[in-house]
């Protein structure tokens, strides 16, 4: 018998539309097993359902979410049954967890060794062995100077540190199973490769299963044994991870391996028209709740609802024959390169910060000799970990900060003082999309009025602001109705794409994004890069700020890759990715995730759906 | 809506209410012309105390005027103080916290530093100090208040002035083309208006009590208004004769200044300020 089983697991939360009446399936019938020492993969996109597993298991479902039917054993004990007591006393001794966001799961004001006697005490480690199994557990994840590292509180490590000291904390205790949910999604790429690694040989070593919630098939690829493919709530595609990986049986599974961009070659991404219903939308849906969204649906496939069936290798498919079908997309046009004015050059840029009081303060370079030219209608893209200084150098192009040193020349004008002049020529040239739409976007704004903001400002009509505002949304793909919304009611990806909307309104001939997709489901992504490829037609440049490699390699025709302040590296995008010449370059290309699915040649062979 | 029910709120508002009632329609609803005297019955005990009579609810003072009437006419002192007072120390407060939250620099270190300094101070003897160098009368008794309580607007304002300020959504307005003061009446300001309302609130409440305070100790709006504060100070001395001459302008402060504080944590929670929805 397996170590934990899930069957027939149904989850329902009220729509909040009528009352408590109205109550719809977020988790429907989900059956999983999972063998002792091994490691399942849940792989869906935000809205799947997937946290609710971990939450189901720790017995902390939100508040209004109730278990409707199925049953949860572990080690043959059946969790729901479970009395509370018994219930605590499994959690973190047999179960542990590692969350999401390591600094949220810390106490900020104790220190991490009064946190891991916390733990010790409810594993009841005798008190006077405390300190040296502390300094155990933490050398264990290679933290280094562990003895120095109890009397610290969690707001002078890092981030990745911090998810250190959870993960030792979670393998304080060897436990039989951990649940790790997003466990490296608030990091960045060296660190999340050293996270999943550090897990992985912690589990080898305790012989621990782990169930992995995450929304990044590539992250755990090569992690896991098996993998569980969530969507709306239902697993659409189980088996080993090496064959669901290899030759998907779901279109959803082979739609998300070709959204994904690839860092070893430039190829087309299969955009999903739509998106995950959510909660209003999963209370109507009826049959495959994939079919809408299906690029080789049947008109039967809407009618009924399809189980998973088979034995080792499980699909909620009617016709899984036909995926093999779904073609990847047309390769994207070629880079281009070197024609056009100089539209942006930036020389010799620095920018120094005064850190500390003003006796002791330190100064810091957060950017030091930077220079490079951006031509009109060219895709610049900049990459580095995070505190490379890559936001810091588009808060300096757009205008949001004075640089130290240095000369930014926009459309042949000198516009490093930042002045009247040369806010009146940002205002004619340039634009910026903002990272998180949340804080971009007031919440108390309708749509249509966030779009039209450049309107707005130069105090053009109310006529002409709706009338732009609507041929915005519908040439980013979004229902122009939406204009009468406000940001809370639209999902992420909506935000972003209104962002870039209303960024666009003014008309810019370059825009700065700056780590626009980050944060995004991959289909999602996948529609807003196919958004931003598009802008080319009308000639707009780019400066594109990510630290997913295989983003920029996508989307833009050259590369600058930062480190530390500084440019370690540019060109041509093909070079950089095939030929690196800078150690780091090379260092970040290693630490990206590893592309999915078989070689992009085999691919091209498969012909094309019919009709 | 059914986040406005919140019994606080409700409690709160409906006390409010009825000061403000009884302030507006003081004419149409007290017995007698709180003027009106009647040597010839000073200091009759409550209705309901013996010998009282239910033409004078809470008895006479001791010039035999009604005290219900005059509790009712001296709500009028009473609002127009907190409103004046509360907008007063929310205009000087409010302004102060959107220059230095949104301008930053140096401009924040003195607000903030000022904020400090009025801190550390008693309010309500610093508003004695400003009284006793301004002199009665309702100007000086709001400007007492004012110049003393902005400091509380300001300081629980500045953080949610920053905070917007330096949000991605205030960089943008500014990249589309907003001028400074666009951004902040667009931007800035609504992120802090819910605030700024519930504080509005309690500091009513805490300027009717500042009020009763300074006319007690003879700092009033003048000899010809009638105030809780004075009529406590005169109520006191005939206090085991007639106690409702002291009791009833005592609760109908502690009632007024209960219902702000209600209605003020009230509005705080229903409008979330200070949290947001994931």
């Amino acid at each position: 018998m397996s170590l934990l089983m899930i069957r027939d697991l149904t989850v329902t939360a009220p729509t909040g539309q009528r009352g408590d009446a109205d109550r719809v399936r977020v988790l429907r019938g989900i059956s999983l097993s999972l063998d002792r020492g091994m490691v399942l993969g849940v792989v869906g996109e935000s809205g799947a359902g997937k946290s609710l597993l971990g939450r189901v298991i720790a017995g902390q479902l939100p508040p209004g979410f109730a278990m409707a039917a199925g049953r949860v054993d572990f080690s043959r004990r059946n969790i729901l049954a479970l009395t509370p007591g018994a219930r605590r006393a499994m959690l973190g001794r047999e179960i542990a967890f590692i969350p999401q966001d390591p600094r949220a799961a810390l106490n900020p004001v104790r220190t991490i060794f009064s946190q891991l006697r916390e733990h010790f005490a409810h594993l009841g480690l005798p008190r006077h062995q405390h300190r040296a199994r502390a300094i155990e557990v933490l050398a264990d994840v290679q933290l280094p100077d562990p003895a120095d590292l109890l009397g610290r509180f969690p707001h002078q490590l890092s981030a990745g540190m911090c998810q250190r000291v959870l993960i030792a904390m979670a393998f304080a205790s060897r436990p039989l199973l951990l649940v790790a949910d997003e466990p490296a999604a608030a990091l960045d790429a060296a660190a999340q490769r050293q996270t999943l690694e550090l897990i992985a040989a912690q589990r080898r070593r305790a012989g621990t299963a782990v169930l992995f919630i995450t929304h990044d098939l590539r992250r755990v690829a090569g992690f896991c044994d098996r993998l569980a493919v969530l969507y709306a709530g239902a697993v659409v595609e189980e088996g080993a991870a090496a064959a669901v990986m290899s030759r998907p049986l779901h279109p959803y599974t082979r739609a998300l391996e070709l959204a994904t961009p690839s860092l070893a070659t430039r190829r087309g991404l299969v955009v999903l028209p739509g998106h995950q219903p959510g909660l209003a939308a999963l209370g109507r849906a009826s049959g495959c709740r994939f079919a809408p969204r299906c690029p080789v649906r049947s008109a039967g496939c809407a009618e009924r609802e399809i189980p998973l069936i088979g034995d080792d290798r499980r699909v909620a498919c009617q016709y899984p024959e036909r995926t093999s079908r779904i073609a990847p997309a047309p390769p994207p046009p070629p880079y281009r390169v070197g024609s056009g004015e100089v539209l942006l050059q930036v020389d010799g840029l620095g920018r120094r910060l005064r850190a500390g009081g003003v006796l002791r303060g330190r100064v810091t370079a957060v950017l030091e000799d930077v220079s490079f030219k951006l031509r009109e209608g060219e895709f610049l893209g900049i990459v580095g970990e995070s505190g490379s200084g890559k936001s810091t150098l588009a808060r300096l192009i757009v205008g949001l900060d004075r640089p130290t040193t240095g000369r930014i020349a926009l459309a042949g004008a000198d516009v490093t003082k930042g002045d009247g002049a040369a806010r009146r020529i940002r205002l004619a040239n340039l634009q910026m999309v903002f990272p998180d739409p949340d804080s971009a976007l007031n919440p108390r704004r309708r749509i249509g009025s966030i779009v039209a903001q450049a309107l707005e400002a130069a105090r053009r009509p109310a006529v002409e602001r709706e009338a732009v505002a609507a041929d915005l949304m519908r040439a980013m793909g979004l229902d122009p109705a939406l204009v009468a919304r406000l940001p809370g009611q639209l999902s992420r990806g909506q935000r972003q794409r209104v962002s870039i909307a209303r960024a666009l309104a003014a008309r810019p001939r370059l825009l700065v994004a700056d780590d626009v997709v980050s944060g995004l489901d991959v289909s999602t992504q996948a529609q807003l890069l196919a958004l931003l490829a598009r802008l080319r037609a009308s000639g707009i440049a780019l400066v594109f700020i990510s630290h997913d490699l295989a983003v920029v390699r996508h989307l833009c025709d050259r590369v600058i890759v930062m480190q530390q302040g500084r440019i370690v590296e540019a060109g041509e995008t093909e070079r950089v990715f095939t030929d690196p010449q800078a150690e780091h370059t090379r260092a970040l290309l290693a630490a990206a995730p590893p592309d999915i699915g078989p070689p992009a040649t085999t691919l091209l062979a498969i012909p094309p759906p019919a009709g | 809506m059914s986040r406005f029910l919140h019994p606080g709120l409700v409690i709160g508002s409906l006390l409010v209410l009825a000061v403000l009632g009884a302030a507006i329609f003081a004419p149409l609803i007290a017995p007698f012309d709180p003027a009106q005297q009647d040597l010839l019955a000073p200091l009759a005990p409550a209705a309901w105390q013996h010998g009282g009579s239910l033409a004078h609810l809470f008895g006479t003072d001791t010039l035999g005027r009604d005290v219900l009437s005059r509790v009712i006419y001296a709500s009028r002192a009473a609002v127009l103080v907190a409103v004046l007072a509360a907008a007063g120390a929310g205009l000087i407060g409010s302004l102060l916290a959107l220059a230095a939250g949104y301008l930053g620099g140096w401009v924040d270190r003195l607000v903030r530093c000022a904020v400090d300094v009025w801190l550390a101070f008693p309010p309500v003897v610093l508003s004695l100090l400003l009284i006793a160098g301004l002199g009665a009368g309702v100007v000086k008794v709001v400007l007492a208040i004012a110049l003393v309580d902005w400091v509380r607007f300001c300081d629980e304002l500045l953080g949610g002035v920053s905070a917007a300020a330096q949000s991605e959504r205030t960089a943008a307005a500014r990249l589309l083309g907003f001028s400074h003061l666009r951004t902040v009446m667009l931007d800035v300001l609504p992120a802090v208006l819910p605030l700024m309302a519930s504080l509005f609130v309690f500091e009513m409440g805490a300027a009717v009590a500042v009020a009763a305070v300074l006319s007690f100790l003879g700092f009033g709006l003048g000899a010809h208004q009638i105030t809780w504060g004075q009529m406590i100070a005169v109520g006191r001395l005939a206090v085991f004769e007639a106690p409702w001459n002291l009791l009833a302008p005592v609760v109908a402060i502690i009632a007024t200044v209960a219902g702000c504080n209600m209605a003020g944590g009230g509005l705080r929670r229903a409008l979330d300020v200070g949290r947001r929805r994931a």
